[in-house]
């Protein structure tokens, strides 16, 4: 089959004669170049409700390869995941080469061309939500076993042993009676493999190693993308270049979103040595609305000729919107909760209310930020006889591809399945969830068009700033019911910009893909992506949580996923609540937290419901996105759940972060607290179990503050490379506290205000805390590690203040005027 | 000044006197090591040397570079990338998404040249105008650490 689809041009046909849809398959390719073990499954989810611009392809058939042994014995795996500081491969590599017996040395690691073809045969490359140990783990350990059987079979054979002596170990087959011995390659030259498994009853028998026996998971493999980090060699999309190629650089738009061109006058920039042309792209499909590229046969010349255009635009809606001004309308929102949709709703929180000895109300907000990766957007692009070939650093090639292809299609009135699109994937110089639009990738192609020329077009910092996908501004409303010492209510409102509309999530929206419902019985929208991490994991018995959306933040700011996504205000906003309502109880936040994470109730986790039969699709999507708001109890996914242990899970980490820390028992320096905080992310139905404690000093003078000292425990279950996991935690707590300490994005006239990194203030080294780490492996399915720290930091620190000094902040980031303001000095 | 000392290798760029050395760097000789991250010197990502001092190549207009220069990018840091910082970069694992560790390493590797043994806050002091995005801080200051180590124990073994 995986040989047969890679020569099949039309994706949906890669069916092999005789093979179902429910088989999988190890064996060598026709032409003997090695062994290559495939799965291939029916059309998920996603092919009947993909988003608008991405519909392409969706609907094929989707195989995935993950793996090829030649004859030289190296094993190459194919990764599609996007490396992007979280070492996948290596990572990924590491689950396969454990069962598949083979020696580290021999590993290699390569990154699929993404095509329509290719896509049929490595599924979708989509790199998000944390999620790709915690949706490949069992595949791949099942995928590499299942090579490993095959391979003990024709090791076997060749050796003329009974395949029951025969066991596997650094690449070859040892018959255990004789003690001879065939190394893979050599089994690969002298045979062909021909073995075929049924999906999903032969797949899960496929026996897997008892999980104390690991001896590549769980070991601290050096990351295989390092060593081309440190010498110049490690490609970017940025690095890219084509003969003949022409640069742009982006004239940044009249207002974020929604501007329209005018005119254009380009009479300054044609004095401009080695100026082409200025492109006016075509924004028909609602992407680069209002872009003008100013091509040049050198970037510094084309960043010359953007600034030198003179572009008339029609400002469009949005040009007047503030920040203030999306404020004031969320308040405004947050008052018609006829018009809400609820999220969560247990219990009856508004008699347990009406009911309760104390109600604390709070109202806390949250700015925007963005994602300012290192390396800016770009994209080069070439039509080449007919083909268009794409060279970028994105967290989705497919996605990419998809776009593209939509774009195309219609701005050359084109039938999709008649266009040619390649996309080269590059390593990714930060993503963060900023790397999953597709507009530099558009506009380029147009230009290319236009010019005749492969384009490089490179965002400038500034342009990049002003184009960002930022995390919406919100604002939340808190109340808490208190009663016998207790916590008895809980409801959260939610406002702020849904990011899914921009995904055509929304029957609103044109589409039910990835569409929830409220859970009040009105049908209405809910967008999971913006109002995720409220669905905290507190045994409360009357909670309730109730989103709006405002729809314009959604379009002016183009509001998108940033690393952890709502969990990064949810968190905050909660944990920062939480302790407002264990000092309003006179308790300590430590113990009313453990408390409530007790295990029961809303706070249980969901057992492991294994395989049933006749479950089409292993789409990552359909795992963790369409089946929510959470699994129900035995509703199918396709591995241990994450959440087993639930909230028992989350109150052993807390207690290790607070000793870690010396909470409660450790003398502190004078206006000095320690706060604590946990978090789930990154989806109540994949969460990483974490606690994190800030040690915080505050002048109470000024209002500045230092964060001293982190610890953050985290429960992934199994920690497949133990220092890789231990850098991104602590990395990813460090991206937590620059939001907390400085991070803000805001709108002016419809613009973004900040425009380089003097302005819009990242975190540096000399604000760098100490930073303690526990990993904890609780032996549970592996969950995801880049994200769920920075959930904690900010929440942490914003305790910490309180503690230090009483001045508590509900809004973030957490600025010294705030603090003042506080103390009642501001 | 288009004639162009670089890594001991002698370059002509044809880009005009006013282009940043950066660009000139990456997009007219490919050296693509050196980064692009802001324009404006305020992340560190373009860090070249220039007879030995680091030096942020964005704000470097050719016209500047002196006659004669000796300009080393991370590619010629070392003849086979055997420099005490890359090796230390390596050895704690530093790189995250990797963009701007040429800078940092560029930047560690001129401290470690004037000060072989340096304190936590001559470390802090030279590389906070490094921006890392990942944030990979932590493990910067004890790889600038560890490079010295490396560097001393090669001076003392001769």
């Amino acid at each position: 089959m995986a040989e047969t689809s890679q020569h099949t041009t039309a994706a949906g046909s890669a069916t092999e004669p005789g093979m179902t849809r429910r088989e999988f398959l190890v064996r060598s390719t026709a032409t003997g170049a090695g062994v290559m073990l495939g799965i291939a499954l029916g059309p998920g989810r996603l092919g009947t409700v993909a988003p608008v611009d991405a519909a392409e392809g969706m609907d094929a058939f989707t195989p995935s390869i993950w793996f090829t042994i030649t004859p030289d014995g190296k094993t190459t795996v194919h990764i599609v995941k996007a490396e992007m500081g979280q070492h996948v491969g290596t990572s990924l590599a590491q689950v396969i080469a454990e069962e598949l017996e083979v020696k580290w040395d021999d590993v290699r690691l390569d990154t699929p061309q993404e095509s329509a073809e290719n896509f049929a045969v490595y599924g979708l490359a989509y790199t998000v939500n944390s999620g790709s140990v915690t949706t490949e783990f069992d595949r791949l350990s099942r995928a590499g076993a299942a090579g490993r059987m095959a391979l003990v079979s024709a090791g076997a054979k060749l050796l003329r042993a009974d395949e029951s002596d025969c066991y596997a170990e650094d690449s070859r087959i040892i018959d255990r009676v004789s003690g001879r011995s065939i190394t893979y390659g050599g089994i690969l030259q002298k045979t062909k493999i021909d073995r075929k498994f049924s999906y999903p009853d032969d797949f899960k028998k496929v026996p897997l190693k008892p999980r104390g026996q690991y001896k590549v998971i769980g070991k601290s493999i050096p990351a295989l993308d390092i060593p081309a980090k440190t010498t110049g060699e490690a490609k970017y999309g940025i690095d890219v270049f084509l003969p003949n190629m022409v640069y742009g650089a982006l004239v940044i738009p009249r207002t974020r979103y929604a501007s329209r061109v005018l005119g254009i006058d380009d009479s300054a920039a044609r004095k401009i040595p080695g100026f082409v042309k200025a492109v006016k792209i075509d924004d028909s499909t609602g992407k680069c609305t209002g872009w003008v590229v100013a091509l040049a046969e050198k970037f510094p010349a084309a960043v010359k000729a953007a600034t030198a255009l003179k572009v008339e635009w029609d400002a469009g809606p949005y040009a007047t919107l503030g920040s203030a001004d999306l404020l004031r309308e969320y308040k405004k929102l947050a008052q018609s909760t006829a018009e809400s949709a609820a999220w969560v709703l247990e219990g009856d929180v508004d008699q347990a209310l009406g009911q309760s000895e104390r109600v604390l109300e709070m109202e806390y907000t949250t700015d925007m930020v963005c994602h300012a990766t290192m390396e800016p957007l770009n994209a080069t692009v070439a039509e080449v006889n007919g083909e268009w070939h794409v060279y970028v650093g994105t967290q989705s090639t497919s996605f990419a591809r998809m776009t593209l292809t939509g774009y195309l299609a219609k701005i050359l009135k084109k039938k999709p399945e008649d266009l040619k699109v390649y996309v080269h994937q590059h390593l990714v110089g930060g993503g963060f969830g900023g790397k999953q639009d597709y507009d530099e990738i558009l506009a380029a192609a147009y230009c290319a068009r236009e010019a005749g020329r492969p384009v490089k077009l490179i965002q400038t910092r500034e342009s990049n700033f002003a184009t960002s996908f930022p995390r919406t501004p919100t604002y939340h409303r808190l109340r808490a019911g208190l009663k016998d010492g207790g916590l008895v209510a809980m409801n959260h409102d939610i406002v702020c910009g849904w990011m899914g509309p921009r995904f055509s999530v929304g029957k609103k929206y044109g589409s039910d893909w990835l569409q929830l419902d409220a859970v009040d019985g009105t049908k209405r929208d809910i967008d999971q992506w913006s109002i995720g991490g409220s669905d905290h994991w507190y045994d409360v018995k009357n909670n309730r949580v109730r989103a709006w959306n405002h729809d314009p933040t959604t379009w002016a700011v183009q509001a998108s996923a940033l690393r952890t996504v709502s969990n990064s205000y949810n968190m905050f906003v909660v944990e920062s609540f939480m302790d407002e309502v264990a000092h309003a109880l006179g308790r300590d936040p430590l113990e009313f937290r453990l408390s409530m994470l007790n295990g029961k109730g809303s706070s249980r986790g969901i057992p492991n419901t294994g395989y049933p039969p006749g479950t089409g699709s292993d789409y990552y999507m359909d795992q963790l996105w369409i089946s929510l708001p959470w699994p129900k109890e035995g509703t199918w996914i396709p591995y241990e759940s994450t959440t087993v242990g639930g909230a028992l899970r989350l109150a052993n980490c807390l207690r290790v972060a607070a000793g870690k820390a010396g909470y409660g028992s450790r003398p502190l320096p004078p206006n000095t607290g320690l706060g604590l905080a946990v978090s789930s992310a990154e989806e109540r139905q994949s969460p990483t179990w974490v606690a994190g404690v800030a040690e915080v000093t505050v002048d109470p003078k000024t209002g500045k503050y230092r964060i001293n000292r982190l610890s953050i425990a985290m429960d992934m279950g199994i920690a497949i490379n133990p220092r890789n996991i231990e850098a991104q935690i602590q990395a990813s707590a460090l991206w937590g506290a620059s939001q907390v300490l400085s991070e803000r994005l805001t709108l002016k006239e419809g613009r973004f205000e900040q425009t380089n990194f003097h302005n819009y203030v990242p975190i540096r080294l000399s604000q760098v805390p100490k930073i303690e780490v526990e990993i904890i492996q609780s032996g549970h399915h592996p969950s995801g590690v880049g994200e769920p720290a920075s959930t904690v930091v900010a929440p942490a620190v914003a305790n910490a203040i309180y503690n230090a000094v009483g001045a508590r902040v509900r809004h973030m980031p957490i600025t010294p005027d705030l603090i003042m303001a506080g103390l009642g000095k501001g | 000044m288009p004639h162009l000392m670089i890594n001991g290798q002698s370059y002509y760029s044809d880009s005009p006197p006013d282009t940043p050395l950066l660009w000139a760097i990456r997009e007219d000789l490919r050296l693509t090591g050196t980064k692009y991250g802001c324009g404006l010197g305020l992340c560190g990502s373009c860090t070249v040397h220039i007879n030995g001092r680091a030096q942020r190549s964005c704000l470097v207009p050719l016209a500047d570079v002196p006659e004669g220069a000796l300009i080393t990018t991370i590619e010629g840091l070392h003849p086979s990338h055997d420099h005490a910082v890359q090796r230390a970069w390596v050895e704690l694992q530093v790189p995250q998404c990797g963009y701007c560790q040429s800078g940092q390493i560029m930047q560690a590797a001129s401290l470690l040249a004037r000060a072989p043994n340096p304190t936590e806050e001559q470390i802090v002091e030279a590389m906070d105008g490094n921006l890392c995005r990942c944030a990979t801080y932590s493990r910067i200051v004890n790889a600038v650490k560890r490079a010295g180590e490396i560097l001393r124990e090669g001076l003392t073994n001769g």
